[in-house]
């Protein structure tokens, strides 16, 4: 901030130079290879709506992890930037530890906030203790992916995918009779523990409720059963999610079950096969009651005092998540803006063109929250949940009540206690 | 008189870095080791040996230990000894010596992010290089032997994320990457052998290749291996970097692989659980320094000193 | 001392017979060290074959090593809006391209060489005298100083990062060059090897040079110094491959300012995660940060072996 408030004061200094005075504002976001063309493609929209703001970026982060954990560090060097970026899960930490400020003031002063397409559901992703602490950026759901070559050996055309679990089982047996290997690859190791929430909330269940785990519950046990018999009934392996993917993308795998984010990805370096992208299997033929909401949300973080670096850094959290900001999401990368508008509006020929990307966006009205673990050993007990779950597919769990018996022991034993 | 002051301009300057620098965070490290710090909070909480209880007894950290031993015990004599190997062999040609050393010693230069990600995709299950070779075998005689039998008929190993063969894989990796380190520390003490105790030996009746690396070479590479050996524990006993490549998070299947340095990271910088980080960092280097000076024990005693 | 030049003098190689050009057993080392060499090499290999192809045919490993050399499409071209004709490109350029200007890889090339070399002299600085004294000075306290030399030997700086990175940030260092180069200049694995190197300088050079008038701290650089190029060139590759690959400590202390990463750190400019890597351009980039390297082994190397040489094994 320091620098921050002497580079203005050099820039008032600066006097008949500039024509006038710009307001910079210092901005992080993850995922260079992914997001650097969003912002590219951001930024010259933004200046032409607010040329007297400028936008400092910094350096990326290189995960959800690596961006939290740098502006914790940050916070303690009080070197924090303006705006940054944070995985949907990860913003209960900063919430609680004091760093995010609350939007509540910048929302309260804007005329119509709904009509630009901010819906309750969208807000409630960066809702905490009643208050909007972030503005989802881009926003992701599991999806299924589908080699419709290697599904037609067992009969299966894009008419009768798979719609709940046991029908995804049931293709995994088909598929071996039919000779393939590698029936399936399911994301439980994807970052968060994401697929663990997605099972619990096709059941209508926060994973953490206050700070209760609730895998104790009946549906906990239904979530861990479930998995169980995918992993034993698909016989499937142990590949680290890279390999899975490169997998897919090389045609060895029939089904696999991940994030509608590596679709762009799979698109681009997949081998001589028809890809289509289906909705997340359900525990009923209803299909999932909901469903977590995985990518980014815009925070602010900032330090600064000045009424007028708040409100320009208030106009680039508004800017990029809604209109065409939040359109150019859906443009350049896997993930869709939430912004009910620019899905709607703005981007109904997008969709049309690129069905595989579409999927995820019916399954909107699904979306729920991504949570983060309370307290203080919240990515401890994240990473004992990806054990546990590591130990289901590598056959070490077998008796799945045992399991759930011990891990939501264990679980609840790092969470804080009380409410 | 030698300056009798002097040594303190020489010294001081190094000793104050190494207070400032070394050990005064490992002093903070150890006063965070008693506390339940977490990064971003104001304040911390004394909470005595409770750190270093959770350590002697959570399986997690067995498993830490388990996998630390695993990787020293199989990377260090390994690169000691091709280390050795290559710098014997090298150092007899008559051409080329210098390629084979740089090729050699290209492991060590290379950027590990980028060595770590060819590495997962040539040991990838399906598609990698590694398996790709061994399936061409199947079929073959090679398929008398269980192991490979077994193989052809599912998979091969997972290699990186197989439980029973990840640290195994590490180590390789480990080895690859470290023995040409050592194949140059010890291709200089081959160059200061002087040939007058060749002679002699010679001399003295020992005319195979043997018999004058047993009684010429070895010895008189003695303070070449202390130095080497030393350097090669400590190096192997803070392995992180290829881990941290390889299985950014949870350090590896069933935590297999997941070394000390591995652990300190994931709590104290991955999780923010300062206090904890900080008392494997403490039980770490207490570790350490018991086995380095056991091992300079027992090799110097041997160790043949001009 | 006068045994040691010799030691180039590959006749006396301990292990050879006869010198016979190409004598089986000659044969059979070659046929050896090449096995290895393949073993050595493969990662390289695909490092570079990586670099000339493009991200299907990584995808997939087809391709022999060159690649196809097919144009494809360049996905973030098109994402800017431009028709997908515009944006066929060729892997081999796409990806050495892209490499220098997606990240500002000259610079951090730069940065590169600006903090080691920076590293290494003020390493030296710090490191030679204190190394001068524990070989040749006899005080109080010397074995207790060597002591703590070697325990700090064990001390692995992720142990320390985060208090190291704390006492930075509070005297406002952190996102400087100060930051990145601070930390390493005290280097105890040079104290060490230039003392083991030190003490086999024969006590009579340093007398003689007393009785001369010389004042210790002279003698330290007009005549250890010249006698320890050897032993400082073997400290300059360790200490300038350490540091130019150090991919942790950067990424911990600089977050703020792009323009100050260093070679590895522009590598994960490529990293995308769940979208998938951009792997041609990170194969690309790696093989251009390890160019330097290698470069200043080949010119360093004959200078280095005779460095190890003389600091003492012995």
């Amino acid at each position: 901030m320091k620098k921050l408030t002497t580079a203005m004061a050099l820039a008032l200094l600066a006097g008949p130079a500039l024509a006038e005075d710009k307001i910079v504002i210092e901005f992080a976001y993850p995922y260079s290879h992914l997001f650097d063309v969003t912002y590219e493609k951001i930024l010259p929209k933004f200046y032409e709506a607010h040329p007297n703001i400028e936008v400092k970026m910094r350096a990326t982060y290189e995960s959800y992890e690596d961006g939290t954990n740098t502006i914790l560090r940050e916070a303690v060097a009080g070197t924090l930037p303006d705006v940054t970026m944070q995985g949907l899960n990860r913003q209960a930490i900063l919430v609680e530890k004091g760093i995010a400020k609350s939007l509540e003031p910048f929302i309260a002063e804007e005329a119509d906030f709904a009509k630009d397409g901010y819906h309750k559901a969208m807000l409630d992703l960066g809702t905490f203790d009643g208050d909007v602490h972030g503005l989802p950026f881009s926003i992701s759901l599991p999806v299924g992916y589908y080699n419709m070559e290697t599904m037609a050996k067992a009969g299966y055309t894009t008419e009768n995918l798979p719609t709940t679990w046991e029908d995804v089982i049931q293709a995994c047996v088909e598929l071996k009779e039919a000779g393939v290997d590698n029936p399936v690859f399911w994301g439980w190791n994807i970052t968060g523990n994401w697929f663990l929430q997605a099972l619990m909330w096709s059941q209508d269940k926060p994973t953490v409720m206050g700070t209760d785990f609730t895998l104790d519950e009946p549906e906990g046990l239904t979530a861990l059963n479930t998995m169980h018999d995918i992993f034993r009934g698909c016989d499937m392996q142990n590949l680290e999610w890279k390999a899975a993917l490169a997998s897919f993308a090389a045609g060895d795998v029939g089904m696999m079950f991940w994030s509608t984010s590596a679709v762009g990805a799979v698109e681009r370096s997949m081998g001589d096969f028809t890809l289509v992208t289906n909705e997340f299997p359900g525990l009923t033929n209803n299909g999932p009651m909901g469903l977590p909401a995985g990518g980014n949300s815009a925070m602010l973080v900032s330090t600064s005092e000045d009424p007028a670096e708040l409100d320009a850094a208030w106009k680039w959290l508004k800017f990029i998540t809604s209109g065409e900001g939040a359109a150019d999401v859906a443009r350049t990368t896997g993930y869709m803006p939430p912004n009910q508008a620019a899905n709607e509006i703005i981007l109904a020929d997008f969709y049309a063109e690129n069905p595989t990307k579409a999927t995820a966006v019916r399954q909107l009205p699904l979306l729920r929250e991504w949570q983060a673990y309370p307290g203080d050993n919240g990515l401890a007990a994240t990473q004992v949940i990806y054990d546990a779950l590591e130990g289901i597919v590598t056959g070490e769990f077998d008796d799945m009540e045992e399991l759930q018996q011990e891990l939501s022991e264990e679980v609840q034993d790092l969470l804080p206690t009380g409410s | 008189m030698p300056g009798s002051r002097a040594y303190l301009w020489f010294i001081g300057p190094a000793l104050i870095l190494m207070f400032l620098i070394l050990l005064l965070p490992i002093g903070i490290a150890g006063a965070l080791s008693v506390t339940d710090y977490s990064l971003g909070n104001t304040s911390a909480n004394f909470v005595g040996a409770e750190n270093y209880e959770r350590i002697f007894t959570r399986t997690t950290y067995e498993k830490m230990f388990g996998a630390t031993f695993r990787y020293v015990f199989v990377v260090v004599p390994l690169t000691v000894f091709l280390g050795l190997g290559a710098a014997l062999l090298i150092h007899s040609l008559t051409r080329f010596g210098d390629l084979y050393k740089t090729i050699y010693f290209l492991p060590v230069m290379a950027a590990l992010i980028a060595m770590a990600i060819v590495w997962e995709f040539a040991f990838h299950p399906t598609i990698g290089i590694i398996n790709a070779t061994l399936e061409r075998g199947c079929g073959t005689w090679l398929e008398a032997w269980n192991w490979y039998a077994a193989g052809c008929e599912r998979t091969f190993p997972l290699w990186l994320t197989d439980r029973d063969y990840a640290i195994w894989t590490v180590a390789f990796i480990g080895v690859w990457q470290g023995f040409g380190f050592n194949m140059v520390l010890y291709l200089a003490g081959l160059t200061s052998i002087p040939r007058s105790l060749y002679d002699a030996a010679g001399m003295d009746g020992a005319q195979s290749g043997w018999d004058r690396f047993r009684l010429v070479t070895w010895p008189m590479l003695g303070p070449t291996t202390v130095f080497v050996v030393t350097i090669s524990f400590i190096r192997s006993f803070q392995v992180f970097d290829t881990v941290e490549a390889f299985y950014p998070q949870g350090g590896g299947p069933s935590k297999s692989v997941y070394v000390m340095m591995f652990a300190i990271y994931e709590k104290a910088i991955q999780q923010n659980l300062m206090g904890i980080g900080a008392a494997i960092t403490v039980v770490f280097l207490g570790f350490v320094m018991f086995l380095t000076i056991l091992q300079r024990w027992l090799v110097e005693r041997r160790t043949h000193y001009v | 001392m006068s045994d040691l030049t010799r030691s180039t003098d590959r006749s006396y190689a301990p292990t050879d017979g006869l010198v016979l050009r190409f004598s089986t057993r000659e044969a059979m080392k070659h046929a050896v060290l090449i096995l290895g060499a393949m073993v050595v090499l493969l990662p390289f290999y695909v490092m570079v074959s990586y670099s000339l192809k493009a991200p299907a045919e990584i995808m997939q490993q087809t391709g022999g090593f060159l690649g196809s050399q097919e144009p494809f499409r360049d996905d973030f071209c098109i994402k800017l809006g431009n028709a997908v004709e515009d944006c066929m490109v060729n892997p081999i350029v796409y990806n050495y391209t892209t490499a220098f200007e997606k990240a500002p890889l000259v610079r951090y090339l730069l940065n590169g060489v600006i903090v080691t070399v920076s590293i290494f002299l003020i390493q030296v600085i710090v490191a030679l005298p204190c190394a001068y004294a524990l070989a040749k000075l006899k005080f109080w306290g010397r074995e207790a100083v060597f002591g703590l030399v070697l325990f700090c030997l064990l001390i692995p700086v992720h142990a320390i990062a985060l208090p190291l990175y704390i006492m930075l940030a509070k005297l406002g260092l952190t996102n400087s060059y100060a930051a990145l180069i601070i930390p390493w200049t005290i280097s105890v694995f040079g104290i060490f090897l230039m003392r083991q190197f030190f003490m086999t300088v024969p006590d009579d050079l340093i007398d003689a040079a007393r009785m001369d008038g010389m004042s210790e701290y002279s003698i330290v650089w007009n005549v250890m110094l010249p006698t320890a190029i050897p032993a400082l060139m073997a400290f300059g590759i360790f200490s300038v491959v350490a540091h130019w690959n150090d991919y942790f400590w950067p990424r911990i202390v600089i977050t703020g300012n792009r323009d100050l990463f260093t070679p590895p750190l522009g590598l994960r400019e490529f990293k995308g995660d769940a979208d998938g890597d951009n792997f041609g351009p990170m194969m690309a980039t790696a093989c251009i940060i390890v160019t330097p390297l290698i470069v200043a082994f080949l010119l360093a190397q004959r200078r280095f072996i005779e460095g190890i040489t003389l600091s003492g094994m012995k």
